[in-house]
């Protein structure tokens, strides 16, 4: 078990995937910074971030389990 | 995690023009209304680099906006007087002069009703994690950017 990271929109042109399971990381920062070197593409792209679906604006603690999700600005409507 | 039934607000593909008559036809019953707003999103033929728009593919963190449409709506609700309000929004693909977007605000007056339908349709633009993708042809298209 691990984080659950989800993408969303235009980032999924960069992963070309909507999804990653069981990604080891302690916190947001490292997760981040995991995502980055694997898709560099995504170190210039817009996004907030969700952990259990809150967003979140610093450095968030991850547990087992956790669902992260990378959002580009939103464009409903 | 706490346990609630969210309200669906989601379709799959355009949302048909006879809902919104059947919608309105649902609720002459309701003797306390005295008043409609609805708001209809349409996709739009934007020119673009390389051609023109002929369709939105809509994809989102379905379970995220549930969550945040529920908030959305219990605040308009003890903002304003109302009687109720429906959402509906497209997912996957709408073409160009369908609609994507039905947005259903009643309350006993006006004012109520135009000012909420008002301030949710910009919550929902702002605040639901949706993504719109403008298709031109099959090997081009554009994210959509909200203004």
């Amino acid at each position: 078990m691990g984080i659950n990271v989800l993408f969303f929109g235009s980032l999924t042109d960069a992963t070309a995937v909507a999804a990653l399971n069981n990604v080891a990381a302690g916190d947001t920062a490292a997760l981040q910074e995991l995502l980055h070197q694997q898709y560099p593409a995504l170190r210039t792209a817009k996004y907030f971030i969700a952990v259990n679906q809150q967003m979140i604006r610093e450095n968030t603690t991850l547990k087992t389990g956790d669902v992260v999700a990378l959002m580009p600005p939103f464009s409903g409507g | 995690m706490k346990e609630k039934k969210l309200r669906n607000i989601f379709t799959e593909g355009p949302i048909p023009a006879q809902k919104i008559a059947d919608d309105v036809q649902h609720h002459s019953g309701k003797n306390d209304i005295g008043a409609h707003s609805i708001f209809l999103g349409q996709v739009r033929a934007d020119a673009k680099d390389g051609g023109t728009v002929t369709a939105i593919e809509y994809t989102a963190y379905i379970e995220m906006a549930l969550e945040k449409m529920a908030l959305i709506r219990e605040n308009l609700f003890a903002k304003y007087p109302l009687t109720c309000m429906h959402v509906h929004h497209s997912l996957g693909t709408v073409a160009v002069g369908e609609i994507c977007l039905f947005v259903f605000v009643s309350a006993a007056h006006r004012k109520a009703a135009i000012d909420a339908c008002e301030e949710l349709v910009e919550q929902i633009k702002q605040e639901l994690p949706i993504w719109g993708k403008e298709i031109v042809s099959e090997q081009l298209s554009y994210w959509k950017e909200n203004k």
